[in-house]
């Protein structure tokens, strides 16, 4: 079985720097869940995904999400065939094992539900017929920040459908010189099949038996309990699946590291990821300029480690 | 000031502190242990207001128990602050064990008259001391307790008779005036360090690890929410790799499945052994 950390050095020979959305998009695919990616254009987030999906031998398909698409245009649809004189499913381009959904909030809700459901419940219903999703299946979604106009915002019911939400920032002086480098000429060649499918649901297998110490545990729904508590800025705290996206997310980081048990430091180092886009911020946030980062990281500050 | 120190003669009202107490609790981790074992007990005082210290709080009566040690902090963040207290104990008799809630004198902000809050009450099960395992090799620890053994009941002994001897002198005659007593001096400093490391040679049990790794933790200055990752980043355990080694041992010990545990505690002993530590 090839080691994630293979997986990771590949991915660094196509993407410079944004360790920490190279990091989030393997632990999320081997913990089994989405990522929202938020930054502004120009940030390797589509190379990044699609680096991933020819690393792991995997199907990649790119959605671009716009006001007048149609859930059809994600799930698939029936049409008549008319030699056959029956109606035959086209699958949409949501069954694939890698599927990025650029600018998810670019369209109206009910294209927004026909993919979180799809996310949700691994399998999609077209028709009578219901057809399940790939194994592995992972959704990265990516929002732009700086556009508001013309978009319609995630309710928070569907963002807690993704594991984690990631802030790509921009890169360092050093690392834009690095791209500069790396992409000034011809395009570089995405690294293909380093890892393979199986190499992957290996992987998820190991990580669910990774040890969680009763302690941790319990710091984890500290964590999050500590979300629900008052607060000046935040309205409504995460729910339990966050809880359980926390434990997840902790293992897999534990597995990456070629650790059979999750330490203080995995449930941590996941905890803003995992809690930023499932709290409730309230308008003084706006009223007072404050940054959700900080208070993010104020609650995650004020529980203790075990 | 002690942040959380106990209430001498009752606080007057003008020096109490006006708070809005969220929160006030008495945990235990474990609550159920066996006599020698170590346990956690953390009292928690969650408030809105900004406190660096936390003043006015009365400990409940630890007979019964050995203290090992305690942590105490005050965070502040942009919604209040959380003061704790975390004592590391070690029961020193079996039975079920209640500890009386820890109270904290204050004015309520939500009615501005002095009040008297309390934590829960907490009700610790002690067992007897395991016997020792007859897999362990502990060959020089059987050696000193063959020699002490008999040593230590003619001492027992030597003590009841003396005391018997010494009561029936008393009786003969008048008692005298009861003298007042003595102010009692504040305990001697004791580094805890050697105990819990002996402690853990000699019972390798997960609960005397994290005693262990908290008591390390609480040398290095490490703040309660820090993570032995963030200790490493700001160099809180310095430049010594041994030290270095220790904690990353301890850290494993503490959270590694029970079927790796006692390889994890033999590194860590392994890795205590190279460390000369500095007082």
């Amino acid at each position: 079985m090839t080691a994630p950390q293979t997986l990771l050095d590949a991915l660094e020979t196509t993407i410079v720097g944004q360790r920490a959305t190279l990091d989030a998009l393997l632990a999320a695919l081997i913990a089994g869940g989405h990522v929202l990616l938020e930054g502004p254009p120009g940030l390797a987030k589509t190379l990044a995904c699609r680096a991933l999906a020819s690393a792991v031998g995997g199907s990649f398909k790119r959605i671009q999400f716009t006001p007048d698409l149609l859930p059809s245009d994600i799930v698939g649809t029936r049409i008549f065939d008319q030699r056959a004189g029956e109606f035959t499913t086209v699958l949409g381009p949501i069954f694939a094992n890698l599927v990025l959904a650029d600018e998810v909030n670019r369209a109206p809700a009910k294209v927004q539900s026909a993919l979180l459901e799809g996310m949700q419940e691994h399998q999609v219903t077209i028709g009578p017929q219901t057809f399940p999703l790939p194994d592995p299946f992972v959704v990265t979604a990516t929002m732009n920040p700086l556009d508001s106009e013309g978009t319609y915002a995630l309710p928070l019911a569907q963002m807690d459908r993704f594991l984690v939400k990631i802030l790509v920032d921009y890169p360092t002086a050093d690392e834009e010189v690095r791209i500069l480098e790396r992409f000034g000429g011809e395009q570089p060649a995405l690294p293909r099949d380093v890892v393979s499918i199986d190499d992957v649901l290996r992987w998820r297998h190991r990580a669910r038996a990774v040890h969680l110490e009763p302690r941790l545990k319990r710091y984890a729904v500290e964590l999050v309990g500590a979300s629900r508590q008052k607060h000046d800025y935040v309205d409504r705290g995460a729910s339990p699946r966050a809880t359980l996206a926390l434990a997840a997310l902790a293992r897999a980081r534990a597995f990456v590291e070629g650790r059979d048990f999750a330490l203080p430091d995995d449930v941590r180092a996941v905890a803003p990821a995992v809690l930023r886009h499932r709290l409730a911020f309230n308008y003084r946030t706006l009223t007072d300029k404050v940054d959700p980062e900080t208070i993010v990281a104020s609650i995650v500050a004020a529980v203790p480690t075990p | 000031m002690d942040l959380l120190a106990p209430i001498v003669a009752p606080a007057s009202a003008e020096a109490l502190a006006r708070l809005h107490v969220r929160a006030f609790t008495l945990t235990a981790d474990p609550k159920s242990l066996r006599v020698g074992d170590t346990l956690r007990l953390r009292i928690v005082a969650r408030l809105d207001e900004r406190v660096s210290q936390l003043d006015n709080v009365t400990l409940p009566d630890l007979s019964g128990f050995d203290s090992l040690g305690d942590e105490r902090v005050c965070t502040s963040s942009a919604s209040g602050s959380e003061c704790s207290e975390v004592m590391t104990l070690t029961p020193t008799v079996a039975g079920d064990r209640t500890i009386a809630p820890a109270t904290l004198d204050a004015i309520d902000a939500r009615n501005g008259k002095p009040s008297h809050f309390a934590t829960n009450p907490i009700t610790i099960h002690v067992d007897p001391a395991a016997s020792q395992p007859p897999d362990v090799p502990n060959a020089p620890n059987a050696l000193v307790d063959d020699l002490l053994r008999p040593l230590a009941i003619l001492v027992i002994v030597g003590a009841a008779a003396y005391a018997l001897l010494w009561g029936f002198g008393r009786r003969k005659t008048a008692p005298p005036p009861v003298p007042p007593p003595a102010p009692s001096a504040p305990p001697a400093s004791v580094d805890p360090l050697p105990q819990l490391i002996a402690a853990l040679a000699e019972q390798r049990t997960r609960a005397r690890v994290v005693a262990l790794r908290d008591e390390l933790r609480r040398r290095i200055g490490a703040r309660e929410h820090e993570t032995l990752g963030d200790l490493l980043r700001r160099r809180a355990a310095g430049a010594d790799a041994t030290f270095v080694d220790v904690l990353r041992a301890l850290e494993r010990a503490a959270f590694v499945d029970d079927a790796q545990l006692a390889r994890a505690i033999d590194e860590a002993l392994r890795a205590l052994s190279k460390w000369r530590p500095t007082p």
